[in-house]
């Protein structure tokens, strides 16, 4: 996809090694598997729940130059839709090439409309997505 | 709940301080380490999943 994906819970690199061996869920697994025990990286971005030890369920997208671009936090009982996350991360591409353009929610893939916000646009926003 | 107890975690816009961690790699089938640092001089985009608890559903 274009970014190194890294997975990180509060268990032991251990514990990641059994799970991965264990489950056939996860035989095709490639991504490193983040080990954060303290639960400090967790508490620096702000999902880590103090009552059980545990991380929430965070997405954050990085730039190369370290800005945190995108935020996702679903409390322990919701999944994460791919789909969207893949999305996020392909309009992060583009707009890191057309700094002038925004990319709207309807945004898919490169080749889609985008907006590039002005005075003209003010107000027709319908129009230009038309 | 009171102003106290809101607090914290980075927000879109801000950067990233240096980091390090263990980990495991299944593509290795070895340890490791994911290092922030090593990310940016190297120039790549890093996508952070974080997850409650290993045997459970992701």
């Amino acid at each position: 996809m274009g970014a190194e994906v890294v997975t990180i819970s509060t268990d032991t690199k251990f514990v990641h090694l059994a799970w991965q061996r264990e489950e056939k869920l996860l035989k095709d697994v490639k991504y490193p598997m983040g080990s954060d025990p303290t639960g400090n990286v967790s508490r620096l971005f702000g999902v880590y729940d103090e009552e059980t030890g545990l991380a929430l369920r965070g997405t954050f997208i990085v730039n190369p130059e370290g800005t945190v671009l995108n935020s996702e936090v679903n409390y322990y009982n919701m999944g994460r839709n791919m789909e969207e996350l893949k999305r996020k991360f392909k309009a992060n591409l583009h707009l890191a090439e057309h700094s002038d353009e925004g990319c709207p929610a309807q945004w898919k893939d490169e080749g889609d409309r985008t907006l590039r916000p002005s005075a003209e646009l003010v107000g027709k926003v319908y129009e230009a997505l038309e | 709940m009171t102003m106290e107890d809101v607090c914290c975690g980075l927000k879109v816009g801000q950067s990233v301080p240096d980091f390090r961690i263990e980990t495991f790699d299944p593509s290795k089938g070895d340890f490791g380490e994911f290092s922030m640092a090593d990310q940016k001089s190297a120039g790549k985009w890093t996508i952070l999943f974080f997850y409650p608890a290993d045997f459970t559903f992701v």
